[in-house]
C-alpha cells in the first residue's frame, strides 16, 4: 500500500486550482474551493492523528469565511479541553502542512482561553469567523458561543470598536477607494471592511438588512465589490508569488491584462482597472462607513420624504452643517427621488450646493455620498469624466475626482481661516477674498479637464464654463471661478521654472493675473491644490519660491506698474504692433515682442516700434551702431533711435556725441532688451539750425562709433565745446532724489537741473564712473529745465542698497552739475 | 573619478540638463535644496505683512565623471547656470574613491558609461 501524503496532495490540488483559472479570475468561487480543499486535507490529517476526543479543529479568519486566497495563511484554531497530549495532535496536523511548504497560522486554546483571547480585538474578530472543520462539535460551540455572546452583549460598543479599528486602518493604510497604490486588504474600502460587516452582523445577531443598518442595494454593491477585490488581490498574490496586498504601480499593467482590461480611447487598460477598483472600493468604504455609523448612532428608519433634486442637496447640506449621520430613511428617500439624467438647476439647488461646498470636510463627505448613489454626475454631467480616474504623475496620490473634492474642502478651511496661521501671505490673501463661492467652485473644478484627452487646462476651462452656466452661476463669480481653472498652474509653474528677478516676467504675470484679489485667489488655490495632492506637492522649497513670486507681483500692483488698465493697454499695443508687422516672419515678431521690455511697449508708439523692428532685429556687431531718424512730434524736431550693444557708459557716449554734433536733446527714453541691446530713443532739435542734415547725422554716428571703439575721448571734446557757450544766467538749483522703493529691481535717481550743452552726457557719465548701469531713462525738458529719471543697477544687476554708494552717487552728481 | 557638485538657480536647471546632455553626460542627480551664501536670507513683504525668508531655494546637481571629462562638465554647467546676477550658485569638484553600478556590480568607469 502506497503511503499517501494528504498535505503534499493538498499542495498539488492547490496548484491545479491555480491553473484552472487564469490569474485574473480567481474570485470568491476559487477562494471557496481553496478553503474546501484545505478542509478536506485537515479532516484527513485529523483522522490519521487518530481523531482524538476532546479536540476541535476550527477554521478562523478569511479561511473561516471560506475566502482563502492563493498566498494567504491557513488560519487554524485548535480547541482542546485541557488535554495534556494536545501537543502531539497539533504536531500531527501542522508538520505535514509545513513540510509541504504551506503557510499556516495557528493558535491552540481551551474554551476559557478563547474567551480570554477576545481581549485582543483582531483575535476576537478572527474567532467570530470561526467554523468547525473536524473534531468535537460541542467543544467547538463551547469555545465560540461565549466569543459571539460577548459581541452581542453590547453591539453598539462592539460597532464602535469596529469603527475605531477602521479609522486606525485608514490612517495607516489610506483608502483603497482613491489612492493610486491601494492596499486591497487593509485600506479603507478594502477586504477588511467587507469582513467588518460580517462581524457587525454577528454582534447584532441578525442580518444587517433586518437590523436596518444596511439597505438591500448597499448589500448588493458590497458583494460585487468584495468579488472584485478578491480577484484583484488574488492576482497580485499569484503574480508576485507572495502574500502581497498592495496593488503597486508596477503590477497594475499585468493585473489589468490578467483581469481582461484593454486600452480604450481616453482610458488605458491600467486606468480602466483602477477605475473599476475605485468604484468597487468606494462602495465598500461607503457602505461599511454608513453601517458602522448607523450601528453606533442608532439612526432611525423613519421614512423621509424628498420631493426633488434641490431637496436632496438641502437635506445633505443640513446634515453636513449639523455633523449628522445619514439615516437609512434619508438615503432611501434620496434614491427614491425621480431624478432626470440632467438636473435643471434653480436658485434653491444652487444655494444648497454652495452650502455643501462651504461646509468643508463634512460637505466633502456628502459629495462622496452623492457620488456613491450615482447622483453627482447628474448634477454635474462633467463629473463622469473625472470620476475614479487615476492620475499618472509623481505627486498625486488620489483619483481626479477625490482630489477635486479634497481641494474644495481645503479651500473652505482656508477661507474660514483654519488653515496655516503661520503663513502671512495666506492670511492676507484670505482677508481680501470678496467672492468665496467663486474660490470654492474654482477649487472644485480646477482639474475637471483631466479626462484623458490631452492638455487639461483649456479643456477644463471649457468644461468649467459649461458646468457653471448649467448651474446658473454667472457674472463675477463665474468669471473668477473660470479664471482659477485657467490659471491654477500659473504660480507654481512660474515660481519653479522662471527667473523671478526678471522684471518683465513679473509684469507679464501681473498683466495675466490682472488684480491683487486674483493674485491672492491663485495663491490660495495653489495651497489648497497642493494640500489635496500629497505631501510632495508643497515643500518649504516650493512654498518659498511661490511666495517670492506672489510678493513681487503684488508689489508690481502696489506701485501701479501693472494693473487691469495697463494690461489692457499693453495687450492692445502689442496687438497693434503685430498688425503693423504683418508680413514679417511670425517667429521674428514673437521674438521682438519677447526681447523688448514691457516699459518699451507701453511707452513707444506701435507705429514707431514697428519701424524700430527693422533696425533692432538683424544681429548686431559688437561695435556696431545703428541709427534711424524721422520727423518728431512737433515741427522742427526729430526722433532718432540709436541701437547698439549695451555697455556701461553707452548712454553718456550717445548724449555726448549728440552734443558734439550740434544736436540738442529735448527728451530721451533709454531701454535695454533682455539680451542687452540698448534701444535709446531721443527727441532732438538742431542746436544752431533748424534742419539736421544727413551730414550731421553721419558725423554723429562716426563720433559715436569711434568712441565705442575707444579711438577718441569724448569727455574732453564735450567739455571743450561747452566752454564756448555761456552757462545759463539764472541757473535753477540742482535737485537730486535717490529712490529705492519705486522699482523692484532698480534704484531710481531723479535729477533736475538747468539745461545746457552736454548735461545728459555729464549725468550719465557719473553713473558710468560709479559702475552703475542705466536700465531705463526718461528725460524731459521743460522751459529750460531738465527733469530726468534714471533706473540704475549695480554691476551684478541689483538695486543699489549700499548706503555709502547711494550717498556717493548724490555727491558725485552735485559736484559735476553744480556750477 | 570625480564628483562634480553644483548649486544652481532653480530656473537654470533645464538648461544645465540640456547642456550636459549635449556633451554626452548620461546621468545626473538633482535635489531641491535650500541654503544661503552671500545672497543671505531676507525679509519679504506682502500687503503689509512681513515675513522672514531664511534660506534661498536652489537645485543641487551631482554628477560622477571620469577624470578626463571633468573640465567639459564644469564648463557646461557654469555656462548654462550663469545669469551674471547674484545668487548664480557654486560648483565644486571632489575625489571619488569607488563607484559601482548596483544592478550589475560593474566598478569604476564601467559603472558610469552607457
Amino acid at each position: 500500500m502506497s503511503v499517501s501524503d494528504p498535505a503534499a496532495d493538498l499542495r498539488e490540488q492547490l496548484r491545479a486550482l491555480e491553473r484552472a483559472y487564469t490569474i485574473g479570475h480567481h474570485g470568491p468561487g476559487a477562494a471557496r474551493r481553496r478553503a474546501g480543499l484545505v478542509d478536506a486535507c485537515l479532516v484527513d490529517l485529523f483522522e490519521r492523528a487518530g481523531a482524538p476526543a476532546g479536540v476541535a479543529i476550527l477554521a478562523i479568519g478569511g479561511y473561516g469565511r471560506m475566502v482563502q486566497l492563493p498566498a494567504s495563511d491557513i488560519d487554524l484554531l485548535v480547541v482542546h479541553d485541557d488535554d495534556a497530549a494536545i501537543g502531539a495532535t497539533v504536531d500531527a496536523l501542522l508538520y505535514p502542512l509545513w513540510d509541504a511548504g504551506l503557510a499556516v497560522g495557528h493558535a491552540v486554546r481551551t474554551p476559557a482561553e478563547c474567551l480570554a483571547a477576545t481581549e485582543r480585538f483582531d483575535a476576537w474578530t478572527a474567532m467570530l469567523d470561526g467554523r468547525l472543520v473536524a473534531g468535537d462539535e460541542t467543544l467547538a460551540e463551547r469555545a465560540l458561543a461565549p466569543v459571539r455572546a460577548r459581541a452581542r452583549e453590547d453591539p453598539v460598543g462592539f460597532a464602535r470598536r469596529l469603527r475605531d479599528a477602521a479609522d486606525a486602518r485608514r490612517g495607516r493604510f489610506g483608502s483603497s477607494a482613491h489612492l493610486l497604490e491601494p492596499d486591497l486588504k487593509e485600506g479603507s474600502g478594502g477586504l477588511r471592511d467587507v469582513a467588518s460587516l460580517g462581524w457587525l452582523a454577528t454582534a447584532l445577531g441578525t442580518d444587517l438588512e433586518s437590523a436596518g443598518v444596511v439597505r438591500a442595494r448597499e448589500r448588493a454593491a458590497v458583494d460585487a465589490g468584495a468579488a472584485f477585490l478578491v480577484r484583484a488581490r488574488s492576482a497580485v498574490q499569484l503574480l508576485t508569488g507572495r502574500r502581497a496586498d498592495r496593488l503597486v504601480t508596477e503590477l497594475q499593467p499585468d493585473v489589468a491584462r490578467e483581469m481582461g482590461f484593454i486600452d480604450e480611447p481616453g482610458l488605458l487598460a491600467t486606468d480602466g482597472l483602477m477605475r473599476s477598483l475605485f468604484e468597487h472600493a468606494r462602495n465598500v468604504e461607503h457602505v461599511a462607513g454608513l453601517a458602522l455609523a448607523r450601528a453606533t448612532a442608532g439612526t432611525t428608519r423613519d421614512p423621509v420624504v424628498i420631493a426633488d433634486p434641490g431637496a436632496i442637496l438641502e437635506a445633505l447640506a443640513d446634515a453636513a452643517e449639523g455633523g449628522e449621520v445619514l439615516s437609512v430613511g434619508l438615503l432611501d428617500a434620496i434614491e427614491d427621488v425621480r431624478i432626470p439624467d440632467r438636473v435643471d438647476w434653480d436658485a434653491r439647488t444652487r444655494a444648497a450646493f454652495l452650502r455643501l461646498l462651504r461646509a468643508g470636510r463634512s460637505g466633502a463627505g456628502m459629495f462622496d455620498v452623492l457620488d456613491r448613489v450615482g447622483l453627482l454626475a447628474r448634477f454635474m454631467p462633467a463629473w463622469a469624466g473625472v470620476r475614479c480616474r487615476p492620475q499618472r504623475d509623481p505627486y498625486h496620490r488620489s483619483t481626479v475626482d477625490a482630489h477635486l473634492v479634497a481641494a474644495a474642502a481645503r479651500m473652505a478651511e482656508l477661507l474660514t481661516a483654519s488653515g496655516d496661521a503661520g503663513d502671512p501671505i495666506e492670511l492676507a490673501a484670505v482677508a481680501q477674498v470678496e467672492r468665496p463661492d467663486a474660490m470654492l467652485l474654482g477649487a472644485l473644478l480646477h482639474d475637471v479637464g483631466k479626462i484623458g484627452a490631452g492638455g487639461h487646462v483649456p479643456i477644463g476651462v471649457a468644461i468649467a464654463r459649461d458646468t457653471l452656466e448649467a448651474m446658473g452661476v454667472a457674472g463675477p463669480v463665474r468669471d473668477l471661478a473660470v479664471f482659477l481653472v485657467e490659471e491654477h498652474l500659473l504660480l507654481p509653474d512660474t515660481a519653479t521654472r522662471r527667473d523671478l528677478s526678471d522684471e518683465d516676467l513679473l509684469l507679464d504675470i501681473a498683466a495675466r493675473v490682472g488684480t491683487p484679489e486674483r493674485l491672492g485667489a491663485l495663491y490660495l488655490l495653489a495651497k489648497a491644490d497642493a494640500f489635496a495632492t500629497g505631501p510632495a506637492a508643497w515643500t518649504p522649497w516650493r512654498e518659498t519660491l511661490v511666495r517670492e513670486l506672489v510678493a513681487k507681483v503684488q508689489r508690481v500692483f502696489d506701485r501701479g506698474e501693472m494693473g487691469e488698465e495697463l494690461a489692457a493697454r499693453l495687450a492692445e499695443r502689442t496687438e497693434r504692433l503685430r498688425q503693423l508687422l504683418d508680413g514679417e516672419p511670425e517667429e521674428q515678431i514673437d521674438r521682438f515682442i519677447l526681447r523688448v521690455p514691457r516699459s518699451y511697449l507701453l511707452a513707444v508708439d506701435p507705429a514707431r516700434a514697428a519701424e524700430h523692428f527693422r533696425i533692432v532685429m538683424p544681429s548686431l556687431g559688437r561695435n556696431e551702431v545703428r541709427t534711424m531718424s524721422s520727423e518728431g512730434s512737433r515741427a522742427g524736431t526729430y526722433e532718432v533711435v540709436v541701437v547698439a550693444s549695451d555697455r556701461p557708459g553707452l548712454l553718456s557716449w550717445i548724449a555726448g556725441a549728440l552734443a558734439i554734433g550740434g544736436i540738442s536733446i529735448l527728451a530721451a527714453q533709454a531701454f535695454t532688451t533682455e539680451d542687452r541691446t540698448a534701444i535709446d530713443v531721443f527727441e532732438v532739435e538742431g542746436a544752431f539750425e533748424p534742419e539736421i542734415t544727413e551730414a550731421r547725422w553721419r558725423a554723429f554716428r562716426n563720433t559715436l562709433r569711434r568712441t565705442i571703439e575707444g579711438s577718441i575721448s569724448l569727455e574732453h571734446r564735450v567739455r571743450e565745446k561747452g566752454r564756448h557757450y555761456p552757462r545759463p544766467r539764472t541757473p535753477s538749483p540742482v535737485t537730486i532724489r535717490v529712490l529705492n522703493d519705486v522699482s523692484e529691481f532698480s534704484t531710481v535717481i531723479e535729477v533736475g537741473a538747468s539745461d545746457r550743452i552736454g548735461l545728459l552726457h555729464d549725468i550719465t557719465r557719473t553713473f558710468a564712473d560709479l559702475h552703475l548701469g542705466v536700465h531705463l531713462a526718461k528725460v524731459a525738458t521743460f522751459d529750460g529745465r531738465v527733469v530726468d529719471a534714471f533706473y540704475v543697477r549695480d554691476e551684478l544687476g541689483r538695486k543699489v542698497t549700499e548706503h555709502s554708494l547711494l550717498s556717493g552717487v548724490e555727491s558725485a552728481l552735485r559736484e559735476r552739475l553744480e556750477p | 573619478m570625480k564628483l562634480v557638485t553644483a548649486i544652481v538657480k532653480p530656473h537654470r536647471i533645464d538648461d544645465v540638463k540640456d547642456a550636459l546632455r549635449e556633451i554626452g553626460v548620461s546621468g545626473l542627480t538633482t535635489t531641491d535644496v535650500e541654503g544661503f551664501g552671500r545672497q543671505r536670507g531676507h525679509t519679504e513683504v506682502y500687503r503689509g505683512a512681513e515675513y522672514q525668508v531664511d534660506f534661498v531655494p536652489k537645485v543641487k546637481v551631482e554628477i560622477v565623471v571620469d577624470d578626463g571629462d571633468v573640465d567639459g562638465v564644469v564648463d557646461a554647467i557654469v555656462k548654462a547656470a550663469r545669469t551674471g546676477k547674484i545668487g548664480d550658485g557654486k560648483l565644486w569638484v571632489g575625489e571619488v574613491e569607488r563607484v559601482m553600478r548596483i544592478r550589475t556590480g560593474e566598478m569604476g568607469p564601467d559603472a558610469l558609461s552607457g
